[in-house]
């Protein structure tokens, strides 16, 4: 993405503010009841897992180590793209695995989206210190800590000069690892949900039968996954200005402020998701 | 048994498929200096380094290649859903696609370019007869490839989703694959090749780029057959990875059990897992630190 | 790296574009209503042109919203507004002949609610968020919804999840063969938003210009046009579609050369296999 400098890149942490605290709890309170009202417990069964799927695309994003422009020139650890695209490259990747998965029921289809994403950011991530590596001679060195937590490496004599370090170091891989599975988590949630109240909902409304109505079913869900995924990951991407190395960055700290920011978001995203085939025929 | 092998011949295709795409992807936003590695070419002429790059900033290479391959697939949807044979309508959709790529690309590179003004920096209109069509060229290949893997995957193994949504997941996918692995050896590789090998490059040298070739002036063809070299194979082997493994845990293990795959998914991040931290540690132990630490800590 | 985000002063007032781009996008959406009125198919380009409008409006807000710095690329503000407006178009594309109005009240609740979220929760505290996100959830609704209509001729539900399919003479309605059955809604999705971020995100820079910026989202806008009136062979008849087709042809063909023009008035110069000009005392 291109590199635009954030406004307050070492402002510490500010907490949200009462208005915003109030505010998400009515907004969350009131998504709940209008589901309630609108298809019973099945309605609130599906924005709680729309909720919990946000917040899980909301909290991988904290884990995926992005370095934005500087990283293509080595100039600061971590991959050099956007945070946003990334997670959605990792997570839409999970959800392809877990739609296809989606018959054999809940469990597995989450697990399978979780796997999903977390495979293609290992291979990526793998792919970039191969690049650094052979291509660039450039070991990883983290700018943030001194020392690797998992590993117990040290960076410091291993930065070159002029530069905020470079590569992914092993915590940075981790954290990709589980930022991508958490986003297909997430995301995978997000479309089972949606897709189990579209496949009550349609035959129903339609006089159809479930496999008449399967394309358009999954299609909805499909395309209000993504949506509400790239809702979650830019609020995520909003939160940490731009880049982030991973778990161990002092940015990680942040993350509760996402979190709130995501469950109201995909809440009201989310109602009107669910709520979307009760007006159909009325007008 | 004869569906696994079946499975299994169509995992191999849409991997090779893949591979191609991730290859074709780097290259092609290489030479159009897309993606992080552009704001290097976005800074130059305000440090006073005018050079005659392509400058196609479209978007990040996610969200462009989403739209590239989500449009070539929705085309030769509509083309298959207009009784036109599938590989003729995979074709001409992604033909078209690549005829919107091409005025994005020229329309990206003239507004970026017409507003760096201020700094002397004028439009070669030259860059864009010859560039542009060489980008095309190659990201008719990446989006080919990449609708012709999706179609494999709906109408081989049987994936719910339709072909423009499945466009979309592994467009951007691939654009995620190939600007991760590819961006790194173009942006430090190539710009600054003036710059000591084996270190990032100082902050002091950013828009110090690369402007002359061997031979005359640099342009960004020249950075496509760098590229070619490393960095798009490695995007190519990275994407190709993934679809891969991504197909191949869920043809041949759901059969044993439905948990199968995702076992074997877990087992397969373990294994790279262990490849990334040898090589990490290789690079430690023979590249060696550039300082000693008591200097450092200072 | 250190690119600023600097843009041209002056040209038309922010608020004039916004109110030109409401009323101009609703009215042209609702003109696709016609083809329900008169039984026709021949009046869904204008949701195409509905969309052009509302880049035009969405263009200049990004651009108000990204020159504060967000920190994160300009695109991300085009997948958040989409992000809203395909949610929004959906939802109010259920309630038939309300559908654009439903979308703009459903479009602004998304937007504001991810607005205040973005400022008082995740604290980025830039005064145009709401406003923005607001607008630009709009805009991204009505970009979904007025290149759903013209890809199947409606704004209705339940019309973009029926399709026909002829086969061997006989014509059977399918759930197949649709705007959302078959995923075309995708389609829309990204070419929206690529389209609304695409015409600042290529025009940044000190000189950037507005009239040079929207002819840009005009010509993106009509450049969006063409492929989804390609898709429209597919739902609609052969002569509504090639009508939609020639349309946006000729609009984009203008529009492109208008752009052209307007990067030779503000490029430093318009050179041709020339060689590197050294700026000629070291440095601008």
């Amino acid at each position: 993405m291109s590199a635009l400098g954030g406004p307050k890149q070492t402002a510490g942490v500010q907490p949200p503010t009462a208005i915003g605290i109030v505010l998400s709890i009515i907004l969350i309170v009131a998504a709940l009841g209008l589901a309630y009202y609108l298809v019973q417990m099945a309605g609130v069964i599906a924005v709680v897992g729309i909720i919990i799927g946000g917040v899980l695309i909301a909290f991988g994003v904290h884990f995926v180590p992005v370095g934005g422009a500087p990283a293509a020139m080595g100039q600061s650890p971590g991959i050099a793209t956007g945070v946003a695209m990334l997670a959605a490259g990792a997570g839409l990747a999970g959800l392809f695995g877990g739609a296809w998965a989606a018959p054999f029921g809940f469990a597995v289809a989450l697990a399978g989206g979780a796997v999903g994403g977390g495979l293609l950011m290992a291979i990526t991530c793998t792919m970039v210190n191969v690049i650094y590596i052979f291509g660039m001679g450039i070991p990883a060195a983290s700018g943030k800590v001194d020392k690797d937590p998992i590993t117990g490496d040290t960076f410091p004599e291993y930065k070159s000069q002029g530069t905020e370090g470079h590569g992914l170091p092993f915590i940075s891989w981790v954290g990709g690892v589980v930022g991508g599975a958490l986003g297909g988590l997430g995301g995978t949630l997000i479309y089972l949900e949606l897709l189990d109240v579209y496949q009550a909902q349609l035959p129903v409304l339609l006089n159809t039968t479930v496999e008449q109505i399967a394309p358009v079913a999954i299609s909805l869900a499909g395309v209000f996954a993504i949506a509400m995924f790239l809702i979650n990951a830019v609020l995520a991407a909003y939160n940490i200005t731009g880049t982030i190395e991973g778990p161990h960055d002092p940015k990680f700290k942040r993350f509760p402020r996402a979190i709130i920011a995501a469950a109201v978001a995909s809440a009201v995203a989310g109602i009107f998701a669910i709520g979307l085939l009760e007006l159909v025929g009325v007008f | 048994m004869e569906e696994i092998v079946f499975g299994i011949g169509i995992t191999a295709l849409a991997g090779a498929l893949a591979t191609v795409a991730g290859a074709a992807e780097d290259t092609e936003s290489d030479i159009g200096s897309q993606g992080d590695p552009n704001s290097q070419v976005q800074l130059a002429p305000q440090m006073g380094y005018i050079h005659r790059i392509f400058n196609k900033a479209v978007a990040g290479e996610p969200p462009a290649y989403g739209l590239w391959v989500a449009l070539g697939a929705g085309l030769a949807w509509a083309f298959m859903a207009m009784q036109i044979n599938p590989i003729l309508a995979i074709v001409l959709g992604s033909a078209l696609a690549v005829f919107v790529q091409g005025v994005y690309a020229t329309t990206a590179y003239l507004g970026r370019t017409a507003s760096l003004a201020k700094f002397g920096q004028p439009v070669y209109i030259d860059i864009l007869k010859s560039m542009t069509t060489v980008t095309m060229a190659h990201a008719f290949v990446a989006i080919f490839t990449t609708v012709a893997m999706c179609h494999l995957m709906i109408s081989a193994l049987g994936h719910p989703f339709p072909l423009p949504l499945l466009g979309l997941v592994w467009g951007i996918a691939l654009g995620a694959a190939g600007s991760a692995t590819g961006n790194p050896f173009y942006g430090k590789e190539r710009q600054y090749q003036e710059q000591k090998f084996g270190a990032g490059v100082p902050i002091s040298a950013s828009g110090n780029i690369v402007r002359y070739a061997e031979a005359g002036q640099r342009n960004s063809l020249d950075n496509g057959f760098f590229s070619a070299k490393l960095g798009g194979p490695a995007s190519g082997i990275c994407f190709g990875l993934i679809v891969f493994f991504e197909l191949w845990r869920t043809v041949v293990f759901e059969e044993l059990n439905i948990w199968g795959p995702i076992i074997v998914g877990v087992v397969v991040i373990l294994i790279f897992a262990i490849i990334d931290r040898y090589i990490e540690v290789w690079a430690r132990k023979n590249f060696g630190p550039y300082t000693t630490p008591e200097e450092a800590s200072s | 790296m250190s690119v600023k985000i600097e843009v041209g002063a002056g040209g038309i007032p922010h608020n004039q574009i916004l109110i030109y781009g409401l009323v101009g996008s609703l009215v042209l959406i609702y003109l696709t209503y016609l083809n329900t009125y008169f039984q026709t198919e021949y009046f869904a380009f204008f949701g195409g042109l509905a969309a052009v409008v509302a880049l035009l409006w969405g263009t200049d807000t990004i651009k108000h919203l990204c020159s504060y710095g967000l920190g994160t690329g300009v695109p991300s503000a085009g997948m958040i507004a989409l992000g809203s407006g395909v949610v929004a178009a959906l939802f109010g594309a259920t309630t038939g002949p309300f559908a654009p109005i439903v979308t703009i009240i459903i479009a602004a609740i998304i937007g504001a609610v991810a607005g205040l979220m973005a400022n008082a929760v995740v604290r980025m505290d830039i005064p145009v968020m709401v406003v923005s996100l607001i607008e630009l959830a709009i805009v991204g609704a009505m970009t979904v919804l007025g290149l759903a209509a013209m890809a199947c001729g409606t704004f209705e539900f339940l019309g973009m999840i029926t399709g026909t399919v002829t086969f061997l003479g006989f014509t059977m309605l399918t759930y197949e063969t649709s705007v959302i059955g078959g995923g075309i809604i995708a389609v829309i999705f990204m070419l929206g938003a690529i389209a609304i971020q695409h015409p600042f995100n290529a025009c940044l820079g000190p000189g950037e210009q507005q009239d040079r910026t929207l002819m840009l989202a005009a010509e993106c806008g009509f450049l969006s046009m063409i492929p989804v009136a390609i898709i429209s062979f597919a739902f609609i008849g052969a002569y509504a579609a090639l009508i939609a087709l020639v349309i946006s042809i000729i609009g984009w063909l203008y529009t492109y050369q208008q752009y052209i023009e307007l990067s030779k008035r503000d490029a430093y110069a318009w050179l041709d296999a020339q060689p590197i000009m050294e700026p000629e005392e070291g440095g601008a």
